[in-house]
């Protein structure tokens, strides 16, 4: 049966790895070379590498770290940040990833999802959405890291995208992230559901419980963590063992 | 507070990497079985003495053995030197903690064995800020100590070329990080990254102390490069993965043979005074890991002596219920030299409970203080001259 | 020398990189020179079916390989869609001629519980029906990395070397004479994958 997976995400910025709270207030967390050796060693199911701040100087560290990471580490890595075209996509498959997200451009050129899922098979287009309420209490996806509303329904949005050819979704609730606070249960699952292609929930696992209950009370089929991993001694190995007893499907 | 313990031992559902099957039973009961029913140990030992054989006589030194003081390292070296015939280089990682009879124990194995030894003690200022990081990231104040002790003689490794390390009881003893069943655990940088480094790596330490630390004072911390490793052959493994792992067994021996001394430990049963008699900050270790994970040291050694028939599970119940949950006397000496209060420490501790443990610190009662604390190295000048 | 056929459809370099780590010498190549007399061949891809067997025709790597593989007996692994080319035909947006090597058809998962995602990502348990030398030294967690929406069905069941369940049973990996292929990506199947992988470069083709 296939497993429930636990997908560490691993912010860059400046060539760190960096975690803050609601896409603000970062922290130095780390190495990600190292880390994703560290990752990699507790076995994980994959690794995300999200640059939040992309700039031409980023893109060449982004290369290096990718790298440096794909010669010891074999294992899936999606990378994302700064994405725009299809030359961006071909480069990072290159370098050694194996799916690419793609975020603000899903929104500004969504022909680039269904291009590049022409050219390099759906499997490796992941559509990373992040969204946060509204003063009216509405959900809306913003872009840019979180600091353009779009205006847009999340879930219309989604759906465009799988249209279009993306194979995953990563669903990022913007007031969720950082937060230790559990993450946007009911909205995953109704995103989840309404989709054919695999729900990655991402934003506010802070203890272990937020997996078990996002893996077995919703539909998504992987959950993303960061801050439970640098803030607390809690780790992807353990995480598995705890998931394990509790029921859940996972690789130990 | 009712923790799910293992129908067979008594180690609670937070211990890491535990498992249960359908029986109840955890899975490091489970590898007990494993290692006294299915490994045919005397094929091993021939695979060891081959082993051994293979880089015997190569140079100065035949492998290089870590070494602590306690009663693993000690039958390590003492095996080697005594019933393998081999030529040790030992390397002892400072820690910063040492007992005083810890201190001449080690220089009485040293006399008695005949051994070279290099002894490496790293910056106190670098230390300070280490315990305070990791204390903080991830309840845990050893950051320093567990990197050290396995990266630094790997360097040495690499420096003096010599290729083989060998460590003593293998992780398969208490953990599930490794398991018996999936062949000899190799003490590499997999298994460094796995569970020993608690995640972090010097490299990650290095922008999170910040204050004026670079990669150059983590030196000691980090684990050589892969192929730096290559290039010398690297092999690095436990004994225990070679002959079986019997703790009482092996601590009686060196006590006969080497006049090893055991020692009060806080928070544990006299007759357990072989385990863990290193370090002064024992008691803080464990405590920290009651405070989190509602269990300390006595659960996990009346555990070994239940799964070596040693012990009935009622006996480690009244025992756990006796013992466990105290707040060590040495705790003072911790926070003076850490310098924080109890308050800051008990509040990162509470702030890293592993679910479903719950615990008020401030509501344990006081353990007694251990003879030998008035006598530990206090220097309250030395911890404010930071950089 | 292993040759990595570079067709220009995707993770040549992750299989290297895999490959260099085990310390085993391998070539990524367009070149069909250098894949005709290799000792190894591997054929990784992702993507298209059909696009991927347009490359290999006009490059004129499928008449190489062909010779290396079915003349000269080299043993060959094929990766996802590489797994997938080595059918006799493709159905993915249109119908395809494949290598032709196995006979089967390539078709897509058709999972009956509507709650079953596609494209199958993630680690799944493969189930050995075949027993090769390609699987020794596999511990017993049996998890591969797969992403896919499409699978192999041949013919002869001979053919199967191993399975997997995800809304059914679906073939995970054949194998023919000297001839293996894998759906799953051992490159990114950590221990498990690497293990496949140092018996692969070993494998002189064949069964236990």
């Amino acid at each position: 049966m296939l497993k429930q997976r636990i997908i560490p995400s691993l912010l860059l910025k400046d060539g760190r790895m960096v975690k803050g709270k609601n896409f603000g207030n970062f922290r130095d967390v780390g190495d990600p070379v190292t880390a994703a050796k560290v990752y990699n060693a507790q076995k994980v199911d994959e690794l995300m590498f999200l640059d939040i701040r992309p700039t031409a100087q980023s893109r060449e560290q982004v290369r290096e770290i990718i790298q440096a990471a794909a010669c010891e580490c074999f294992m899936p890595l999606t990378v994302g940040g700064g994405v725009r075209t299809v030359e961006d996509v071909r480069h990072l498959l290159t370098i050694g990833a194996d799916k690419v997200a793609v975020n603000s451009a899903a929104v500004r050129t969504p022909e680039l999802i269904r291009d590049a899922a022409e050219l390099f098979g759906d499997q490796c287009v992941v559509v990373s959405v992040d969204y946060r309420l509204n003063q009216a209490g509405q959900r809306t996806v913003w872009i840019d890291s979180a600091m353009t509303d779009t205006g847009l329904d999340p879930l219309e949005h989604v759906k465009r995208c799988v249209t279009l050819g993306a194979g995953e979704i990563l669903l990022t609730s913007i007031d969720q992230e950082g937060t230790l606070e559990g993450y946007d249960f009911d909205y995953l699952d109704e995103v989840a559901r309404a989709v054919r292609v695999p729900v990655i929930a991402s934003g506010g696992a802070g203890r272990l419980e937020d997996f078990y209950r996002a893996l077995t009370t919703t539909k998504v089929s992987a959950v993303s963590a960061a801050s439970i991993f640098h803030f607390t001694d809690q780790s992807p190995i353990k995480a598995r063992f705890f998931l394990s007893n509790s029921g859940v499907n996972v690789r130990v | 507070m009712g923790l799910r313990l293992c129908s067979r031992c008594v180690t609670p559902e937070t211990h890491e990497t535990i498992f249960f099957d359908q029986e109840g039973v955890c899975n490091v009961c489970r590898q007990q079985e494993y290692k006294q029913e299915k490994i045919d140990w005397a094929v091993r030992e021939k695979e060891l003495h081959a082993l051994l054989d293979s880089y015997r006589g190569q140079g100065d030194y035949d492998c290089i053995v870590p070494f602590s003081g306690g009663k693993d390292s000690t039958y390590t070296l003492y095996a080697l030197v005594r019933e393998y015939g081999m030529k040790p280089l030992v390397v002892s990682f400072d820690h910063g903690f040492y007992r005083p009879t810890v201190q001449e124990g080690k220089l009485r194995t040293y006399r008695r064995l005949g051994v070279d030894v290099l002894q490496f003690t790293p910056s106190w200022h670098v230390v300070k800020q280490l315990m305070l990081e990791s204390l903080k990231r991830k309840g845990d104040f050893c950051w320093h100590c567990h990197t050290g002790i396995f990266a630094y003689p790997m360097q040495v490794s690499v420096k003096y070329k010599i290729p083989l390390v060998i460590w003593g009881e293998p992780s398969a003893e208490y953990t599930s990080y490794y398991s018996y069943d999936d062949g000899p655990e190799q003490v590499d940088e997999e298994r460094f990254n796995r569970f020993v480094n608690l995640g972090i790596t010097a490299e990650d330490m290095v922008g999170m102390v910040g204050r004026g630390i670079t990669p150059r004072d983590l030196a000691p911390f980090t684990y050589p490069k892969l192929r730096d490793l290559k290039a010398i052959n690297s092999r690095s493994f436990c004994l225990g993965s070679y002959i079986p792992w019997d703790v009482k067994k092996q601590s009686d021996l060196i006590k006969r043979e080497l006049d090893w001394r055991e020692e009060a430990v806080e928070g544990v049963p006299p007759e357990y005074g072989y385990e863990k008699i290193e370090c002064m900050f024992q008691g803080v270790r464990d405590y920290l890991k009651y405070i989190k994970r509602g269990y300390a040291r006595v659960s996990h050694l009346a555990s070994i002596d239940i799964r070596n028939g040693r012990m009935s599970r009622e006996a480690a119940l009244e025992y756990v219920k006796k013992y466990e949950g105290k707040r060590p006397a040495s705790l003072d000496i911790f926070l003076e030299y850490l310098e924080i209060t109890e308050a800051e420490f008990n509040e990162i501790a509470v702030s890293q409970l592993v679910y479903p443990n719950e615990c008020e610190p401030t509501k344990l009662e006081k353990g007694a203080e251990l003879w030998d604390q008035k006598l530990w190295f206090r220097d309250p000048a030395a911890g404010s001259e930071q950089r | 020398m292993i040759a990595i056929v570079d067709y220009g459809m995707g993770n040549q370099h992750s299989v290297l990189n895999a490959l260099r780590y085990l310390g085993v010498e391998a070539e990524v190549t367009a070149d069909p020179e250098k894949v005709c007399r290799a000792d190894r061949v591997i054929l990784p891809g992702v993507g298209a079916f059909g696009a991927a067997m347009e490359n290999l025709n006009r490059s004129g790597l499928r008449a190489a390989m062909n010779e290396a593989v079915l003349q000269r007996g080299r043993p060959f692994l094929g990766i996802c869609l590489g797994m997938q080319l080595v059918a006799a035909r493709g159905t993915e947006k249109g119908l395809f001629d494949g290598l032709g090597w196995i006979p089967g058809e390539v078709r897509l998962m058709a999972p009956t519980d509507p709650d079953i995602k596609l494209p199958h990502v993630g680690w799944n348990d493969i189930v050995i029906e075949r027993n090769l030398p390609l699987f020794q030294g596999l511990k017993k967690e049996r998890a591969f990395y797969f992403v896919h929406s499409y699978a192999l069905c041949p013919q002869d069941p001979a053919h199967v070397a191993a399975t997997c369940e995800y809304g059914g049973s679906f073939v995970a990996a054949v194998y023919r004479d000297n001839i293996f292929a894998t759906q799953f990506h051992p490159e990114k199947s950590q221990k498990n994958g690497l293990t496949i992988l140092e018996n692969f470069a070993e494998w002189e083709g064949g069964s236990c």
